[in-house]
């Protein structure tokens, strides 16, 4: 209970959420609720009505044959969505003139849609599920990329609705993420061009509370600890940017030319940009103070010894033992 | 081992799958879903086999030159018989214990990375998915231990597995109530080099056995109410131990090279062992919500509070030295001792609104906030002679490290026609951290820094037609407060993404990316640049029947300035530079067949050439040819080669060329 107490303290959010609900009340309130999705705009004043699956397989028999073993059949069989008997119109709408004139013009076709009305259909059944949790904020739907744009919808087979096999997830995402990509051919890397792991490993395409739609593991914990749970803790001693900023503040996870996929050459400087506050409360007239101590000058970095400075702050991940990470 | 392995290939000999499964090093290809829908939906025969499915195997040769260490750190395949894929589907007719079942397997026959993954399911009954990962970590370079170290160059290396395996099954999927239940394990295993240190004076290689893992058990149910309520509720437990160890005997003299006031360190014994045990149980809720058609509601909570206790000795005997006291000794011991736990909250909310048919409003609100309370404890024994005791300091500590972390956004979309979508938002990031401040001694102040920051959105999407799509995505930032030098502060970003299907047998793809951050503040001077400019080609004449090619070109750059402090507080510049040219390229060709079976010859590779700070070329060029000897057999032989040189480090250069033969048999 306090932790929920917690929550509401910095709820800055919340006047934005009230005034938001108001706005939806007044505007919305013309929409009947529980609507389906759009409507194919009508081609003729008669509207269209159901004709069922049978009257698409006597054309669509390959397309049928397949979707007899796709997981979406069980729309098809089932009774849970209410759409038993009328499978294909679930998502085409009704297809009663469609049937009569063949005309592609007197369908809807989901994959021709705009985007957002292509989610909105998949969404009627499949909004309400955890792994969507995230999807409203999700930049797949922010930038308009439709759950067709990954899923094949009436396929069967390894890849049926989406590709399952490491490599084939892989070169899906690279479709579209070339620059990504071409960071996995630099020498230090996740191994993803090797087939050992894939994008979703890291990342959730459907989107996650955590920025650049990064998976959460157990406890909301960001997806790396997923692989490296060495370095979940709690520590005794914490090293804060572990906290604070993410693996990112020293590794570049997409590969790097750096050993360790470090974001520097050199390990010193990955430590001591950050190590380098002036040996003063503050920085100085203007600056903005920072975490990060001053290093110690008992350093002659001139040493190859002292360059790598986790040659003996190896733990700097967090330490059980040593504040200076060193055991 | 190879007993295993013969077992493994016996049992997918008899299978079959008609086309072939991308090798796990292939080169992306755009794919688009409806092409593979095409190609992916035939009318099933009418007698389908219930066993499907294609098995890889072969023999590797790896030829190397240059530095082997290198070459594990960066590639690490190694020669001997191989199975490479393993792939079936069974489907069973009777639908008795299963309607199907998926598996698949690589890289099994002392590969760095093996894999294994089985899906089974029957409709309405289960859904159960079995994950397995073993990747070896191997990391030996000179340049990143002390090259000048008597003992070697083998400082901080390492030669581990991670291993990662999860298994998950839902009871009654696609009902209205779906109970869960998941096992995850994650644990790593294998020898390095530590450090063991001794009070500043010198540091000692010591060889360390590692072994850590992570168990989480998790079980709940999802619930559904009128297809407009969705509510799952979760309950999770986690169980951690660490329990490396170190142990030397000897004469190590350590790194330092020169004398201490006249006497020599050494270390000639060390037994070192961690014993951390950790364990967590938390508790997550999660809804979404649709009450009405033009309203999406969602929220999750979550609460866990993870708890280690620490037990930690180390006993050393040597010639040490405490050079504030000006004292040498032979002997010490250090006993640690210590508990942390780290209550985590987290909650995160949202909606999407529709108030009309062309708007879209988007709100979100997340807060997560770590608690923790740490209290260590160690003493450190000192023995001048092997019967004389020394000084005894015990260090204890109690502190709280406390990190709370908020976000809102809100995101407004506007269709301004049915080809251009456009974005606008803003989102507030605040927070504030108390952490134990970095200092030299165990025990001191704490320290707080706080996170303010105000960013603005904008986007658009243009189709102007089904073949061209063009995304847009910018984002400004100002920052009042920081955590650290190098956070994100004043900045923007730009990502533009350009798609153009040219013809149906050509696709031209490009990406813009560009990430600009500033820090002007005095003794900070943070100025941080890079960008990302990639085109790619993806050409498939005729279908791709004779000819598929994919290349890629990436071009990006990359610059860092910032104030540092370096020896002795002298104040400098940090700099890092990198320009760097990556291209991919495939090309696959179909050879003139026979008797109705089509040989393939594939070509391309990849290739990094960076500039800068660290100039490095990594070269990736293999070819391929597949040559079927029946209809359901293949001989594929691979050629691939690796070439890595570094301008600074031209020790750690490597090439190496592996070659590859084997048989792909289907049915």
């Amino acid at each position: 209970m306090t932790a929920l107490f917690r929550l509401v303290e910095n709820a800055r959010a919340v006047p934005v959420v009230m005034a938001a609900l108001f706005t939806a009340t007044l505007c919305g309130a013309q929409e009947k609720p529980g609507a389906a999705a759009p409507a194919p705009p009508p081609a003729a004043t008669q509207p269209a009505e159901y004709a069922g699956s049978q009257a698409c397989q006597m054309c669509h028999e390959d397309i049928s044959n397949a979707f007899q073993k796709n997981p979406h059949q069980a729309v098809e069989t089932g009774n849970k969505n209410g759409w038993a008997t009328r499978a294909c119109e679930s998502c085409h709408g009704p297809g009663s003139k469609h049937a009569d004139s063949a005309s592609a013009a007197d369908i809807r076709n989901p994959a021709k849609l705009k985007p957002a009305d292509t989610d909105k259909i998949c969404l009627t059944c499949h909004l309400n599920q955890p792994t969507h949790v995230g999807r409203i904020n999700s930049g797949h739907a922010r930038n308009q990329v439709s759950c067709t744009a990954c899923h094949s919808i009436h396929a069967h087979g390894p890849n049926g609705l989406v590709a399952r096999k490491l490599p084939d997830i892989n070169k899906l995402c690279a479709g579209c993420h070339a620059d990504v990509w071409a960071s996995f051919q630099k020498p230090y890397k996740h191994r993803l061009p090797e087939g050992a792991m894939s994008c979703v490993d890291c990342h959730n395409p459907h989107g996650s509370f955590l920025p650049r739609s990064i998976q959460t593991v157990s406890a909301n914990e960001p997806g790396c600890f997923k692989c490296h749970g060495d370095k979940v803790g709690p520590f005794t001693y914490e090293h804060p940017p572990v906290r604070l900023e993410g693996c990112i503040a020293c590794h570049q996870p997409h590969g790097s030319a750096n050993p360790r996929m470090l974001t520097r050459s050199e390990v010193r400087f990955v430590c001591l940009e950050c190590h380098s506050n002036l040996p003063t409360p503050t920085p100085g007239p203007g600056g903005t103070p920072t975490l990060g101590t001053v290093p110690p000058a008992i350093h002659d970095l001139r040493s190859p010894r002292f360059q790598n400075c986790n040659l003996c702050h190896q733990k700097v991940h967090g330490s059980y033992v040593s504040r200076d990470f060193l055991k | 081992m190879r007993y295993l392995l013969a077992l493994i290939l016996i049992v997918p000999a008899l299978a079959q799958q008609p086309d072939q499964p991308a090798k796990p090093d292939a080169q992306p290809a755009a794919a688009p879903a409806k092409t593979e829908e095409k190609t992916e939906s035939p009318a099933p025969p009418a007698t389908e086999d219930w066993l499907t499915g294609s098995v890889d195997f072969g023999y590797r040769w790896v030829g190397d030159a240059g530095n082997f260490q290198a070459y594990r750190s960066v590639v690490n395949l190694g020669e001997g018989p191989k199975l490479t894929g393993i792939d079936f589907t069974i489907l069973d007719p009777k639908k008795r214990l299963f309607d199907r079942l998926d598996a698949r397997g690589s890289g099994w026959g002392g590969d760095p990375y093996t894999t294994a993954h089985v899906d089974a399911r029957k409709q309405g009954v289960y859904d159960f998915n079995f994950d397995y990962r073993n990747i070896a970590y191997f990391n030996n370079l000179p340049s990143y231990s002390n090259p000048l170290a008597p003992a070697g160059f083998d400082e901080q290396a390492f030669d581990t597995h991670r291993r990662n395996t999860s298994f998950n099954l839902d009871l009654r999927p696609g009902k209205k109530i779906i109970p869960y239940l998941a096992f995850d394990r994650n644990s790593g295993y294998g020898h390095g080099i530590d450090t063991w240190v001794q009070d500043s004076n010198d540091e000692f290689a010591v060889p360390t056995l590692l072994r850590d893992s992570t168990n989480n058990y998790r079980g709940g149910v999802r619930m559904e109410w009128c297809n407009c309520v969705h509510v799952t509720l979760e309950v999770g437990g986690t169980t951690f131990k660490d329990d490396d160890l170190s142990s030397f005997s000897g004469s190590n003299y350590g790194d330092r090279t020169t004398s201490l006031l006249g006497q020599t360190l050494v270390l000639n014994s060390l037994q070192q062992a961690y014993g951390i045990r950790g364990s967590s149980i938390y508790t997550k809720a999660l809804a979404t919500a649709r009450p009405f058609s033009w309203l999406n509601l969602y929220g999750q909570f979550l609460y866990s509070e993870p708890k280690v206790d620490v037990h930690y000795t180390d006993s050393a005997t040597g010639n040490f030295s405490q050079i504030n006291s000006l004292l040498f000794y032979s002997a010490q011991m250090n006993l640690g001792t210590g508990a942390a736990n780290q209550p985590h909250t987290s909650g995160n909310a949202g909606l999407e609104l529709r108030p009309f048919r062309r708007l879209r409003i988007v709100e979100s609100w997340m807060t997560d906030r770590y608690h923790d309370a740490a209290s260590p404890a160690t003493a450190e024994q000192i023995l001048l002679t092997p019967k004389t005791l020394g000084p005894n300091l015990v260090t204890p500590l109690n502190y709280t490290q406390v990190v709370n972390y908020n976000q809102q956004q809100i995101d407004v979309l506007f269709d301004l026609s049915s080809k251009l979508t456009l974005r606008g938002g803003y989102r507030y990031v605040w927070g504030d951290a108390t952490v134990l401040a970095g200092q030299l001694s165990q025990s001191g102040a704490l320290a707080s820094g706080q996170l303010s920051r105000n960013v603005g959105l904008a986007g658009l999407t243009f189709r102007p037609a089904q073949k061209l799509s063009l995304n847009l995505d910018y984002e400004g930032a100002s920052s009042d407060r920081i955590y650290f030098r190098t956070s994100l502060n004043d900045y923007y970003k730009l990502r533009a993404r350009a798609r153009y299907q040219v013809a149906a047998s050509l696709m031209l793809q490009a990406n813009f990316q560009v990430l600009n951050n500033r820090n002007p503040a005095a003794a900070i001077q943070y100025n941080f640049g890079s960008r990302d400019n990639s085109l790619a080609v993806y050409w498939t004449p005729a279908g791709g029947k004779h000819i598929t090619m994919m290349g890629e070109y990436d071009r990006s750059s990359l610059s860092s300035n910032i104030d540092y402090l370096g020896l002795f507080f002298s104040p400098g510049v940090s700099v890092y530079r990198e320009n760097a040219h990556t291209a991919t390229s495939t090309i696959d060709f179909a050879l003139p067949g026979y008797a109705g079976l089509t040989p393939k010859f594939t070509a391309g590779g990849s290739l990094f050439i960076s500039t800068g700070t660290r100039p490095s070329r990594y070269y990736q060029p293999l070819m391929r040819l597949s040559i079927p000897l029946q209809k359901h057999v293949y001989w594929n032989t691979e050629w691939k080669y690796y070439g890595y040189g570094e301008q600074f480090y031209l020790y750690e250069g490597f090439r190496a060329q592996v070659f590859m033969t084997g048989l792909r048999l289907t049915k």
